[in-house]
C-alpha cells in the first residue's frame, strides 16, 4: 500500500503541483532578489529603499497569490470527494480498464508529468486473477427410536456434506456437494443392504454460467426443481427446520418417490413481471432410471436407459408487496423404462405456496405422480402433500407437519410405497449461529401396517 | 542597504519561507466538503459503472443478492466491511432490515440453493472496501462519507445525493420526529 490515506494524497495532488511551483517561484524571487540587493553598493541608499519597497510590494503579490492558491485548495478539493456524489456522478466512466482516475486539473497540475501525477492516484491493484475454492461443511448426529417391530433404538451418523464452490470468473461459477454417508445406500425397504459402510455421493456437481438477471445456465447434476423443498434446502438438515424432508422429498437411495437429483441443463431467471416477482426454470436431463426394480443409482449419472429426455418447466412468483411468499407450479415429463415392463410414461405435477420470514415460515405444497404404461389405457395416480408451520420464539423454533403420500398397490413403479401418512411434531433450538438441537415425534400411519411412534433427537451443525 | 534593513528583509524572507513550508491546516484534514455529514453513509461503485441513482428497495435487492447483474451487464459483487462495524451494523438495519445472523443464513442459504451468485467480499477498512471498489467493475460497497475520495463513484439513494439534508443512510438511526 503506497500511502494510508488516498483523500489524503488526492487533495495533496490536487493543489500540490500548483503549491510547489509557487512555492519554488517565491523562494526562488525571495533568494534572487537577496542576492541582488547584498550585491549592492551601499552607498546608494536611495536606490536600496526602492528596491527593498519593490521587494515588499512582490512579497505581497505573492502571499496573496498563495492565500489565494490555499483557498482555491479549501474549497473544490473535498471536490475530488465530494464533489464526489454530484460530479463523479456524470463523469464520463473510466475504472481500470480505462485507466486510474485523473487528477483534477489545473494549470500547474498540466505543467508536470501528467503520468507520474495519475500514478501517484491510483491505487494499489489487487490481483483479480485468482479463483477461491471455498469449502462449507455440514453435518449432523441422531438418536432414532420407534416402536415398530423389528427396529432398534440407535444413534445414526447423518450425511457429513461438503459444499464446495468456485468462482471461475465473473460469469463462471462451479458448485458441488460431495456428500458423505452411511447406512443402506439405494436400499430401503432391501434386505441385504450394506448398513454401517460410509460412501460417497456426488449429489450435486455443476458448473454455472450466469449472463444476466434473466438467464442463467447450468450443467451438471442438479436438484430438479419439482415444488419447493428439493431446491431449497438439499443435502443439508441444519438448514431445515425438522429433523429430515418430507416424505415427498426423500431422497431416491432412501426410496424417495420422485426424481430428485437429474443429470443434464437447467437454464433459470427472473421473467420480467415487474412487482410481481416472476421467475422460471427450465430443465432437460437424462431423468431418473426406473425404480422397478429398485437400483443403486437410481440417478442416470453417466448413461440413460432411453434416448427420451426428461423435461422439466416451473414457473414461480415472489411477489415484492409480501416479502417471503412464494407461489409456484411445475411439470415434468419422461419415459421410464422398467425391466420386465412395457416402457411408462412419467408425469410429475406440483405447487407450492411458502411463507418463509425469519421468524415465521408455513410451507405447502402438492404432488401428484402420473404414470401411463404403454399399450394400456390405466394410468396410476399418486397424490401427496405436506404442510409445515413453524413459529421462532428466540432460539426456540416449535412446529408442526402433516405429510401424506398415497400410491396404489398396483402401481407399476412404486410396488413398495403404499400410503403413509401422519402427523409430526417437533422443536428445534439454535444453541449458537452454526448448531442446531432437534427433537421430533413422528405418528407414522401406513397401509397394511400397524401405526407406530417414532422420536428423533438431532444435532445439526455447520462447519 | 543598512544592516537594520537587511535584518528586517532576513527576517520577513525567513517568515514567508516558514509560512509557505507549513503543512495545510483547517479542512485539509477532513477529506470531504464541510457540507456532507460525516455520519451519512456513502454508497459506492466502480467509476465504469453507469448507474446514477438506486432507491432503497433496488438497494435492498442488491444487497440481499436478489439482483446479480447491473443494467450494463457486469455481475454485481457486493463489498461488506467486517461484522459490528457501524457502517455493516447501518446497512442491515436500514437497508436489509435483518440481523446479523439472519443477514448470514440468508445468504449461506442463496449460496446453497444456487440463487445466489457470488458470496459478499468482507473487508475490514474503508481503504480496503474503495481499494476493491475501485478494482472490480462490478463492486458495490459503502464507506462513511468522511472515508470517501475520487477513485471510486457515489451513487444516489432515493434522489438523494450523500450531502443532502434528507439522505436516507445514516451510520447513526436518525431521531424519531
Amino acid at each position: 500500500m503506497r500511502s494510508p490515506s488516498l483523500a489524503f494524497r488526492n487533495r495533496h495532488n490536487a493543489g500540490g503541483a500548483a503549491e510547489r511551483f509557487v512555492r519554488g517561484l517565491l523562494i526562488f524571487v525571495l533568494l534572487a532578489g537577496g542576492t541582488f540587493a547584498f550585491g549592492q553598493d551601499s552607498a546608494n541608499a536611495s536606490a536600496d529603499q526602492k528596491t527593498i519597497q519593490q521587494l515588499m510590494q512582490r512579497i505581497e503579490k505573492l502571499e496573496a497569490r498563495v492565500a489565494q492558491l490555499e483557498s482555491a485548495r479549501s474549497g473544490p478539493a473535498p471536490a475530488t470527494v465530494a464533489t464526489g456524489p454530484a460530479a463523479l456522478a456524470t463523469r464520463p466512466p473510466s475504472g481500470p480498464a480505462a485507466g486510474p482516475p485523473e487528477a483534477p486539473p489545473t494549470p500547474q497540475a498540466q505543467a508536470t508529468d501528467p503520468e507520474a501525477e495519475a500514478e501517484h492516484l491510483e491505487p494499489e491493484r489487487m490481483d483479480m486473477s485468482k479463483t477461491l475454492l471455498r469449502i462449507r461443511g455440514f453435518g449432523d448426529i441422531s438418536f432414532h427410536g420407534t416402536d415398530q417391530q423389528g427396529s432398534t433404538n440407535s444413534f445414526s451418523l447423518g450425511q457429513l456434506n461438503l459444499f464446495v464452490t468456485s468462482d471461475i470468473s465473473e460469469k463462471f461459477k462451479f458448485l458441488s456437494e460431495i456428500v458423505f454417508e452411511s447406512g443402506p445406500d439405494n436400499f430401503y425397504n432391501m434386505p441385504g443392504g450394506r448398513r454401517n459402510e460410509f460412501g460417497v455421493d456426488v449429489e450435486r456437481y455443476l458448473l454455472q454460467y450466469s449472463y444476466n438477471d434473466y438467464f442463467n445456465l447450468a450443467v451438471g447434476r442438479y436438484h430438479t426443481a419439482i415444488g419447493f423443498y428439493n431446491t431449497a434446502y438439499h443435502h443439508s438438515t441444519w438448514f431445515q427446520t425438522t429433523t429430515g424432508r418430507p416424505l415427498l422429498f426423500q431422497f431416491e437411495d432412501s426410496g424417495g418417490i420422485l426424481p430428485i437429483h437429474n443429470v443434464g441443463l437447467s437454464a433459470s431467471g427472473r421473467i420480467p413481471s415487474g412487482s410481481l416477482g416472476l421467475h422460471y426454470v427450465a430443465e432437460i436431463g437424462n431423468g431418473r432410471q426406473s425404480r422397478s426394480p429398485l437400483s443403486e443409482e437410481p440417478v442416470q449419472n453417466e448413461v440413460d436407459e432411453n434416448n427420451y429426455k426428461a423435461f422439466n418447466l416451473a414457473l414461480f412468483a415472489r411477489p415484492e408487496a409480501i416479502r417471503g411468499l412464494q407461489i409456484g407450479f411445475s411439470g415434468y415429463h419422461d419415459r421410464l423404462q422398467p425391466v420386465g415392463l412395457p416402457r411408462v410414461d412419467e408425469t410429475i405435477l406440483a405447487a407450492h405456496a411458502v411463507y418463509m420470514a425469519p421468524k415465521f415460515e408455513w410451507l405447502n405444497e402438492v404432488v401428484l405422480v402420473r404414470h401411463s404404461p404403454d399399450g394400456t389405457s390405466q394410468t396410476f395416480n399418486t397424490p401427496g402433500f405436506y404442510t409445515q408451520i413453524a413459529k421462532r420464539f428466540g432460539s426456540y423454533q416449535p412446529y408442526f407437519r402433516y405429510q401424506y403420500i398415497n400410491a396404489s398397490a398396483r402401481e407399476p413403479i412404486f410396488p413398495d410405497v403404499g400410503r403413509m401418512e401422519g402427523p409430526s411434531f417437533g422443536l428445534r433450538y439454535d444453541a449458537s449461529e452454526s448448531v442446531a438441537l432437534k427433537a421430533q415425534y413422528d405418528y407414522n400411519i401406513a397401509r397394511h401396517l400397524s401405526p407406530n411412534n417414532a422420536l428423533t433427537l438431532q444435532l445439526g451443525f455447520t462447519f | 542597504m543598512s544592516l537594520g534593513l537587511r535584518k528586517k528583509l532576513g527576517f520577513a524572507i525567513a517568515a514567508l519561507c516558514l509560512l509557505l513550508n507549513t503543512p495545510s491546516g483547517g479542512a485539509a484534514g477532513s477529506g470531504v466538503a464541510a457540507s456532507v455529514p460525516e455520519d451519512n453513509l456513502a454508497v459506492i461503485v466502480n467509476q465504469s459503472n453507469p448507474i446514477e441513482d438506486l432507491s432503497l428497495k433496488e438497494l435492498k435487492a442488491v444487497f440481499l443478492g436478489e439482483r446479480s447483474h447491473w443494467p450494463n451487464g457486469r455481475r454485481i459483487t457486493l463489498v461488506m466491511m467486517d461484522p459490528g462495524v457501524p457502517e455493516r451494523k447501518a446497512v442491515l438495519r436500514d437497508v436489509c432490515h435483518m440481523s446479523e445472523t439472519e443477514f448470514s443464513r440468508h445468504f449461506l442459504q442463496g449460496l446453497f440453493t444456487g440463487e445466489v451468485f457470488v458470496s459478499p467480499k468482507t473487508l475490514s477498512t474503508p481503504v480496503g472496501v474503495r481499494k476493491f471498489v475501485f478494482n472490480v467493475p462490478g463492486a458495490i460497497g459503502y464507506v462513511k462519507a468522511s472515508d470517501l475520495d475520487g477513485t471510486v463513484k457515489v451513487i444516489h439513494i432515493n434522489g438523494r445525493s450523500v450531502d443532502d439534508a434528507e439522505y436516507p443512510l445514516r451510520i447513526e438511526p436518525r431521531p424519531a420526529k
